[in-house]
C-alpha cells in the first residue's frame, strides 16, 4: 500500500456555517499537489482536519492504511504527515537548533528525559539548515530571524520529523520573488527524494511552475482537478474565483 | 571566559557548601529559621516553574497538595507512628498521583481552565480536612509528636531536609531543562498548537510536569508538618503560600533554573523581616498588602523577571558578539 491521502466525503461545520461539505479528494504519493480556491472555500479548514486540529462531522480520511479521524495533531505526525501554518509559526523565544530539534519523534517515556540535543540530532538539524540557507543563525533566538527566514525555518523544522507527506500552507505568502525561487528549488530536490506535498498557495505563478496535479475547492468540495492548464481553462474554476 | 564559567559552575556549589556549614556556626535561632523557610520556598518554586514557566500553565493549586501533604504526613505519623523524615517522600508521590489525575482532567484542555480547576482543588481539599473531623480533627487540627532532641537542636534537621529538597528541585530542573521533556515544555508554552503540530504530545508532557512539580509542594508540606507539631486546614492551606510561589518566580524569572531560587531568596527574608519590624496585629495584613505591591510593581516594570531583564540589560550592552553574518540577518528583519 502506497501512502497516498485519501478522503472521502468529509464534512465540518462552524454553527451554522458548512466550512466541508462532501469534500473528496486523493493525493498521491510523491506528486506535488496544489490545493487553491477562492478565500473561504475551506482548504485550511480540510488541513486542519487532516492534521488532527478539527475533527470532521463525517466521511473518511486514510493515509495509506491508516485512518486519520479521530488522531490528535501529535499522532498525524507521527504517521508521516507534517505541515505548516498559513501564518508562520515559530517558538519565538527558542532558538533556531531548539526549534530544529522539537519536531524529532520521541519514541516511550525514557527518551523524554535523554539530553536536549544530541549530536546526531544536531548533525540533522545543521544539514537541514544548510540546505535552507539558514544554518549561521542556529544559536539566534528564532524570533529575531527576518520574515522569509523565519519560513524557511518553519519548513526545515517540519522535515525534522521526516514526513512522507508535507502539507504547506501558503508557503510563498509574502516571499519576495528570490525566496519564491530558492523555495521552489528546495520543494523540487525534496520531491525528488520521494516527499509527497500537498500545497495550499495563492500565488498562482509559483502554484502553475510547481504543482500537479491542481485541485480546485469551491464552497467546501472540491470542484475541479487536472493539470495545470486544464484548471486554468475550466469554466468551473473561473466561476470560482470571479463569482456567479 | 574561562574564570567566568568556572564561576557560574562552582557558585551554586560553594553556596551550598556554606549553608551546609551554617548550622555548625548557629544551631538555632531567628536565621536558622528564616534560611530554613528560604528554602522551602525556593524549593517549592522551583517546583511551581516546572509547571508555571517551563510549560506556562498557572497553577494556583500547589498550596492543596502542599496541605494535603501536611495532613497526609501527620496522620502516617498519629496513626501508624511512621516518621516524617522517612514518608515525606512517598508523600511527595501520593502528591504526584493525585496531580497526574487532576492534571489528566484539567490538562486536556488549554487555557484558563487549568487556574480554575487548580484554584477549586486547594478549597475542595481544604474543606475536606475541615470536614472529616473522625480523621483530621476539623478545624481544631491534628497535633504531631515531637521530635526526640533538645529543644534548641529540633530545628536542624529541618533545616537539612529543606536544604536537601531544594537541591533536589534545582537538580531536576536544570535536567528537565537540558531534556528533550524540557524543550517540549517550553515549546508548550511558546506556542501549544505547534507544539502539538510538531508532534509533541501536549497532554502527556502536562500532565508528568505537573506530578513532577507538586512532588516537591507535597514533601515540603509533610516536613512543614512536623516542625510546626501541628496541622490545621487554615494553617495548612493558606492561598498566601502559593502567591508567594508565584511571585518568587515572577520576580526572580519564570521557567529559569535559578529564577525562582532569587526571587525566593529576595522575597522571604524580606516579607519575614517586615513581619519581625511590624507589631504583631498589624504584621498579617501590611504583608499581604506588601505582598500584592510587591507583584503588581513586578507585572508593571520587571514582567521578565531580574534574570531575564539584567540578561536583556548585557545583550543591549556596546558589544555585540554574535557573528556578524547574524547581525546582518537581524538588520535585514529590521529593515
Amino acid at each position: 500500500m502506497t501512502d497516498d491521502l485519501a478522503i472521502h466525503s468529509v464534512a465540518k461545520s462552524f454553527g451554522g456555517i458548512t466550512a466541508l461539505s462532501d469534500c473528496s479528494l486523493e493525493v498521491r504519493a510523491g506528486s506535488i499537489t496544489a490545493l487553491i480556491g477562492p478565500n473561504g472555500s475551506g482548504k485550511t479548514t480540510l488541513f486542519n482536519c487532516v492534521t488532527g486540529f478539527y475533527r470532521p462531522e463525517q466521511g473518511d480520511m486514510r493515509f495509506g492504511d491508516a485512518v486519520l479521524v479521530g488522531l490528535r495533531p501529535n499522532e498525524v505526525v507521527h504517521l508521516g504527515i507534517a505541515r505548516t501554518f498559513q501564518v508562520t509559526r515559530i517558538f519565538k523565544n527558542m532558538t533556531v537548533l531548539e526549534n530544529m530539534i522539537v519536531p524529532i519523534r520521541q519514541l516511550g517515556l525514557r527518551t523524554l528525559f535523554t539530553a536536549g540535543i544530541k549530536g546526531h540530532e544536531r548533525q540533522r538539524a545543521e544539514e537541514l539548515l544548510e540546505f535552507f540557507g539558514i544554518a549561521f543563525l542556529r544559536d539566534e533566538l528564532a524570533g529575531r530571524l527576518s520574515f522569509g527566514q523565519q519560513k524557511l525555518l518553519e519548513l526545515a523544522a517540519a522535515l525534522m520529523a521526516e514526513p512522507k507527506l508535507l502539507m504547506l500552507d501558503e508557503p510563498a505568502g509574502g516571499l519576495n520573488p528570490v525566496m519564491i525561487d530558492r523555495l521552489t528549488a528546495y520543494i523540487r530536490e525534496l520531491n525528488a527524494g520521494g516527499m509527497t506535498f500537498l500545497i495550499i498557495e495563492h500565488n498562482m505563478g509559483f502554484v502553475m511552475q510547481l504543482c500537479e496535479p491542481v485541485l480546485v475547492m469551491h464552497r467546501g468540495r472540491v470542484i475541479a482537478r487536472g493539470t495545470p492548464d486544464a484548471v486554468r481553462a475550466n469554466p468551473a474554476v473561473l466561476d470560482a474565483y470571479l463569482g456567479d | 571566559m574561562r574564570i567566568d564559567r568556572r564561576w557560574r559552575r562552582g557558585w551554586p556549589w560553594a553556596g551550598l557548601v556554606l549553608f551546609l556549614l551554617v548550622p555548625l556556626v548557629q544551631p538555632e535561632g531567628f536565621y536558622l529559621d528564616l534560611l530554613m523557610f528560604t528554602f522551602m520556598y525556593a524549593a517549592m518554586s522551583v517546583g511551581w516553574d516546572i509547571m508555571g514557566g517551563y510549560a506556562g500553565y498557572v497553577s494556583l493549586g500547589h498550596v492543596g497538595f502542599f496541605g494535603l501533604g501536611s495532613y497526609a504526613a501527620a496522620l502516617l505519623l498519629v496513626h501508624l507512628g511512621l516518621p516524617v523524615f522517612l514518608t515525606a517522600p512517598l508523600v511527595g508521590v501520593m502528591a504526584s498521583i493525585l496531580g497526574a489525575g487532576l492534571g489528566f482532567i484539567s490538562l486536556r484542555t488549554r487555557g484558563p481552565a487549568f487556574v480554575i480547576v487548580t484554584l477549586t482543588f486547594t478549597y475542595v481539599a481544604q474543606l475536606l480536612m475541615l470536614d472529616l473531623k473522625s480523621v483530621t480533627g476539623g478545624s481544631k487540627g491534628l497535633f504531631l509528636p515531637l521530635l526526640d532532641l533538645p529543644a534548641n537542636l529540633v530545628i536542624v534537621p529541618f533545616y537539612y531536609a529543606m536544604l536537601a529538597l531544594l537541591v533536589i528541585a534545582v537538580l531536576v530542573s536544570v535536567a528537565i531543562r537540558r531534556s528533550k521533556f524540557g524543550l517540549g515544555l517550553i515549546a508548550i508554552r511558546e506556542d501549544e498548537g505547534k507544539a502539538e503540530a510538531s508532534g509533541v504530545n501536549t497532554s502527556l508532557y502536562k500532565i508528568l510536569a505537573f506530578a513532577i512539580s507538586v512532588w516537591f509542594a507535597g514533601t515540603a508540606g509533610a516536613l512543614h508538618a512536623q516542625y510546626l507539631n501541628y496541622v490545621d486546614p487554615d494553617l495548612a492551606f493558606e492561598l498566601i503560600i502559593t502567591l508567594n510561589l508565584i511571585i518568587m518566580s515572577l520576580f526572580g524569572s519564570r521557567g529559569i533554573v535559578w529564577g525562582p531560587v532569587l526571587g525566593a531568596f529576595i522575597i522571604y527574608p524580606l516579607s519575614a523581616y517586615l513581619i519581625f519590624l511590624l507589631p504583631s496585629r498589624l504584621a498579617g495584613q501590611v504583608h499581604l498588602v506588601a505582598l500584592g505591591i510587591v507583584l503588581v510593581l513586578v507585572v508593571m516594570f520587571l514582567p521578565d523577571g531580574l534574570i531575564r531583564s539584567y540578561q536583556a540589560w548585557r545583550r543591549k550592552g556596546p558589544i555585540d558578539h554574535r557573528p556578524v553574518e547574524a547581525r546582518a540577518s537581524i538588520v535585514e528583519a529590521a529593515g
